[in-house]
């Protein structure tokens, strides 16, 4: 915005072309200062400490390849997961991450600034957020002009929807992947506008580097050939463009698979079949038009086109046949499911259960982008209006992600750049307009030579895209000073509320660790809720170092992280059978689970509770996936419809189904709850219902700890019974001999039965 | 007549005695189901047949479904599962043409009256499995109850499995090959190339068209942005009647939405947006001045309120939204 006003100021372009550029590198590095500093709201707040759930694994991960250096780390089995499968960790986890902090991490010591590990990983994120910036700049740049660009950057680098993933300690995989991803795709149009191999090359290098950090890389592999594919729809194939996808692919997909996770899937998997096809589309496209120079026969063009048709037909029919031989897999289920949008629900319940998988409800659009989701389209059609070949990039993009990110609440993220980009063309084309200081004078018949000489600009302009709707008159400029005051200052007013509104969305919304949970005390002042890591403290300073932990798996890679001890499943949800026998675990009665988890040599049992403190994200309410999930394997030991009363509600209260009150999950949920409150006042501060008085019996489990707030309780599996008695047999006993307590013992057998009887009724 | 002819047949076997009438029954349903007049392998079943099959003793499985197909009944769930039964029965017919215990039976209600009567049944489909028995002792007598579950995307598997679960029979489900879809797809695929090969001509233009595209495009971006997804995929009302009569066009809270409240959002959005296209393209192309300064203050009013207007139905979704632009204040 500053340079458009500055070169409208300066008449000649070339006398201030070293001033403009200062300008940029000075209004660059303060945008990039602020995308650092509106993410450290957590940091400043609480502590600097790793976010929410998959960032502790990165953590971890992080440490290990700092400890234990590169090959180690490569060649890494983890034994403390999937207890006891055990995880290929080294060969199923993106490591460009980890890779590029412990990069950081050596290279800060070499210059004698021995950071911790856990500092560099906590500020990955908003460090790279200021280079996301950057290659916002360059990429939106080669759309319109640097003073997009500015403003595209800008936005991106406080844009809520890539904050969301990106605050200081949410060390996850998107925190670099973002940049790569802007960055390839700068590389991309660079490279297919100048047809070089290089910037080809270059492209190949990041997608690599993008491969190696995110999933989320098969975005890119289906661009780039849809872009291509749609170039050469429009008859715009060139020598430019065959340079350029030749080299990104070939050089991106060997580099590719060079990544143990990916390995062969670039050949082998139907989600890069695209761009393979592409890439034999292309070659065949080269090669007809070379020959269409060389032989200028009529016929033999028909010939030609018949062939090209032919062998299209016959790719495409055995592609086909690989795919139902099995031979080439077919869309895996994350995928499938962003098509067919109710398979995920029927099929993968373990994909459907995940929150970010939900699809998105127009509020969270206008959360994370505010004023640039209506800037949005404006900017795809100022695309249309030239529509150069790097601007049907821009659509194709706009278009697809838009979709995802409708589909996907997560997908949010890879519409976040182009909605940027989009909004700042859009915002720049009307300052241009509007900043124009020199107004033109009013059009006589007989135009002086200003105007006609800008008549006749407009006029070329006007031709070059081809009678488009709004462009088909020629350009005057806005006359009175009042209009343009008028635009400027309402667009102003709009664009300084987009910062408001950024800061108090970062601020309220995306800044909570979720591990530490802050709340306000009646007097206004912050409360610190911290029970979770109170819990996982207790279990790292209380327990042997190799206990067992079951809990669900979204705790798992905190209890790693922070507990330090094994666990069963974790969010890597690679197994999903081993997912479910936990599952069944906490959906079966006591007797079920606890063949279960001593089998699978569990010592403690994790719970989160919200009932007392009214956290919602606990997991009774989670519970109905556990059992989805187990059902899926076992369906005829756990079933949904038992966790439903008779009349179809999901409960807890007196009306619990017997299935619900017996699962482990309540018992363990709800044991001893009712004792912290007076009699018959015991509710659930979550689900909003008054508890039975009489609260859950446990026999096969003990209670180990419980924290604070109640949101953790971890129970301790007993042992086998010493006297070789079941555990309900051994409780009924103790209970019986304190009932007959003053008796004689040779009462107790007695009593153990009656005990029994009172248990069980 | 065929029926006719079985009863005589049923009536027959009775004077003979216990144990060869045991085997001689399961003989005869047995050929009843291989020569069935419905589909394959089922056992057409009525009143008396029905307590034939299952009086005991029985040496033999039966799994009977007894429906409502009539149109008078309206039982959508029967129809819907009929061709998944005949499946199953068409499949273990196919690979035990002898029934080999196991016997595959419909019971109708417009011929079973009576016997839905006798067990209580008021509705259906009920699908009950009859064990063999071998001691005679009343428990054992008891037939196990299915149950449907309506969501299960192939019913006849979800069954074939409960019945090898819950007797000695393995039933494996042979689905037929859908010729009729495959032909229709090539079929089609070559009607459309033909049709887009003779309409070509005419097509072109519009097929080149940018603005055609740029409609397109923008009306995707649109949709998706406004939230269409979610009321495709959470099938979400249009309206919702409200408390006080009247009808809510806007859904409470921040991860909910109605039908019409995301076409308003999204109309919105496209006149946001065409308001600010009009600013950068259209103004600077008016040549009466008075003209255009007009036109200007016109549409940047229009940007202004509609604005304005998305941030006050926000703050109706997101109640602890603090911002809000001038003339509309929610």
């Amino acid at each position: 915005m500053a340079s458009s006003i500055k070169a409208t100021l300066f008449k000649d372009p070339a006398s201030t072309e070293s001033t403009r550029n200062i300008l940029k590198v000075v209004i660059l590095l303060v945008i990039a200062a602020v995308s650092v500093a509106s993410r450290l709201f957590s940091v400043i707040r609480f502590e600097s400490i790793i976010h929410e759930f998959d960032p502790w694994f990165n953590f971890r991960a992080s440490k290990y390849l700092v400890k234990n250096g590169f090959f180690d780390f490569w060649n890494w089995f983890d034994d403390r997961t999937w207890y006891p499968l055990g995880r290929v960790t080294g060969g199923t986890l993106y490591p460009g991450l980890m890779v590029t902090s412990g990069a950081i991490w050596h290279f800060l010591r070499m210059i004698s600034l021995p950071v911790d590990i856990r500092n560099i990983c906590v500020l990955l994120a908003p460090g790279f957020s200021g280079l996301t910036a950057f290659a916002t700049y360059l990429f939106t740049a080669e759309m319109k002009d640097s003073s997009a660009g500015l403003l595209a950057a800008a936005f991106m680098g406080i844009a809520p929807g890539y904050i969301s993933r990106s605050v200081a300690g949410s060390y996850d995989n998107e925190a670099i992947a973002i940049f790569l991803l802007m960055f390839t795709f700068y590389l991309w149009i660079k490279a297919a506008k100048l047809g070089s191999a290089m910037w080809g090359g270059l492209c190949a290098l990041f997608y690599f580097y993008m491969v190696s950090a995110w999933g989320g890389y098969v975005f890119i592999t289906n661009l780039i050939p849809l872009h291509v594919f749609v170039l050469i729809l429009m008859g715009r194939y060139s020598g430019r463009i065959y340079v350029a996808y030749s080299s990104w692919y070939a050089l991106g997909t060997l580099a590719s698979m060079q990544i143990p996770f990916v390995g062969f899937l670039p050949i082998r998997t139907s989600e890069h079949m695209a761009a393979l096809g592409i890439f034999g589309l292309i070659q065949l496209v080269a090669f007809v038009d070379y020959l269409r120079g060389q032989v200028p026969s009529k016929h033999f063009n028909t010939l030609l086109r018949a062939i090209v048709v032919l062998i299209a037909v016959v790719s495409f029919v055995g592609l086909v046949t690989l795919t139902v031989t099995g031979v080439i897999a077919p869309w895996s289920g994350r995928f499938y499911s962003l098509w067919d949008t109710g398979y995920a629900k029927i099929h993968i319940p373990i994909i459907a259960s995940v929150s970010e998988h939900q699809p998105t409800a127009w509020p969270s659009f206008f959360f994370d982008l505010n004023f640039l989701i209506w800037l949005f389209p404006a900017g795809v059609y100022l695309c249309f209006r030239q529509l150069r070949d790097e601007h049907v990039f821009i659509i194709v993009y706009a278009v697809m992600s838009s979709y995802f990110a409708g589909v996907m609440v997560r997908l949010m993220l890879t519409l976040t750049p182009v909605v940027c980009v989009a909004a700042a063309m859009a915002v720049s084309s009307i300052l241009d307009t509007y900043l124009e200081i020199e107004s033109p004078e009013e059009a006589a018949e007989e135009s002086d030579s200003k105007k006609s000489k800008k008549t006749k600009e407009a006029a070329a302009s006007g031709s070059n895209t081809g009678g488009f709707l709004s462009s088909k008159a020629p350009f005057i400029g806005i006359y009175s000073f009042t209009s343009k005051a008028a635009v400027v200052a309402s667009f102003s007013v709009y664009l300084v509320m987009f910062v408001l509104h950024c800061t108090w969305v970062t601020s309220n919304a995306y800044s909570s660790p979720s591990v530490v949970l802050a709340s306000r005390m009646p007097d206004g002042s912050q409360h610190i809720i911290d029970d979770f890591r109170e819990a996982y403290y207790w279990l790292r300073k209380n327990t042997p170092y190799d206990a067992k932990i079951a809990s669900w798996w979204d705790y798992g890679y905190q209890i790693g992280g922070m507990a330090d001890r094994t666990t069963l499943v974790d969010n890597n949800t690679w197994n999903n059978t081993h997912i479910a026998t936990v599952g069944k675990a906490m959906a079966s009665s006591e007797e079920v689970s606890y063949e279960i988890l001593r089998k699978h040599e569990v010592d403690y049992v994790l719970v989160i509770f919200g009932g007392l403190l009214g956290y919602s994200g606990d997991d009774i309410n989670k519970f109905l996936w556990m059992v989805r999930i187990a059902e899926g394997v076992w369906p005829s030991e756990v079933q949904e419809r038992k966790f439903f009363t008779s009349r179809g509600e999901y409960k807890i209260d007196h009306d619990a189904t017997d299935t619900m009150k017996n699962s482990l999950m309540y018992k363990m949920s709800y044991y001893k709850y009712a004792s912290m409150f007076p009699p018959g006042q015991a509710t659930d501060r979550v689900r909003g219902a008054k508890l039975p008085q009489e609260g859950p019996q446990i026999h096969t489990i003990e209670e180990a700890f419980t924290t604070e707030n109640w949101i953790v309780r971890i129970y301790k599996v007993k042992d086998l019974d010493q006297f070789g008695r079941d555990h309900f047999a051994a409780m009924a006993f103790e209970s019986g001999k304190k009932r007959a307590g003053k008796k004689a013992g040779m009462a107790g057998r007695a009593g153990g039965k009656k005990g029994r009887r009172l248990v069980r009724a | 007549m065929r029926l006719l002819n079985l009863l005589a047949a049923c009536a027959s076997l009775l004077s003979v005695t216990a144990a060869q009438k045991n085997a001689n029954k399961y003989q005869t349903f047995a050929d009843l189901a291989a020569s069935s007049k419905g589909s394959k392998g089922s056992i057409i079943l009525n009143d008396q047949l029905f307590a034939e099959v299952t009086v005991p003793p029985r040496n033999y499985t039966t799994v009977v479904l007894f429906t409502a197909l009539d149109q008078r009944f309206g039982c959508v769930l029967c129809r819907e599962f009929q061709p998944e039964f005949d499946l199953l029965a068409s499949s273990w017919h196919q690979d035990h043409p002898k029934s080999d215990g196991l016997l595959i039976g419909v019971l109708d209600f417009t011929v079973g009256k009576a016997t839905f009567q006798r067990l209580g049944m008021s509705t259906a489909p009920i699908l009950m499995l009859f064990p063999p028995t071998t001691t005679g002792s009343a428990s054992e007598q008891m037939p196990l109850k299915y149950d449907f579950n309506p969501n299960d995307p192939q019913p006849a598997d979800a069954l074939a499995r409960w019945i090898s679960q819950n007797s000695k029979h393995a039933v494996a489900i042979h689905r037929p090959f859908n010729y009729v879809k495959l032909f229709s797809f090539v079929a089609g695929i070559i009607g459309v190339a033909t049709l887009s090969r003779l309409a070509y001509p005419y097509l072109a233009p519009a097929l080149y068209s940018r603005n055609l595209w740029a409609a397109l495009s923008l009306v995707a971006v649109l949709l998706f942005t406004s939230g269409h997804m979610f009321n495709h995929i959470r099938k979400v009302p249009y309206v919702v009647q409200g408390r006080n009569g009247g009808v809510s066009y806007i859904a409470g809270g921040f991860s909910n939405q109605f039908g019409l409240e995301t076409q308003i959002v999204a109309v919105v959005y496209a006149v946001l947006a065409f308001s600010s296209i009009a600013l950068c393209l259209k103004m600077p192309r008016i040549e009466n001045s008075g003209k255009q300064k007009i036109a200007v203050m016109a549409w940047n009013l229009v940007l202004l309120v509609l604005f304005s207007f998305l941030m006050s139905i926000f703050k109706m979704k997101n109640g602890s939204y603090p911002f809000f632009l001038p003339p509309l204040i929610a």
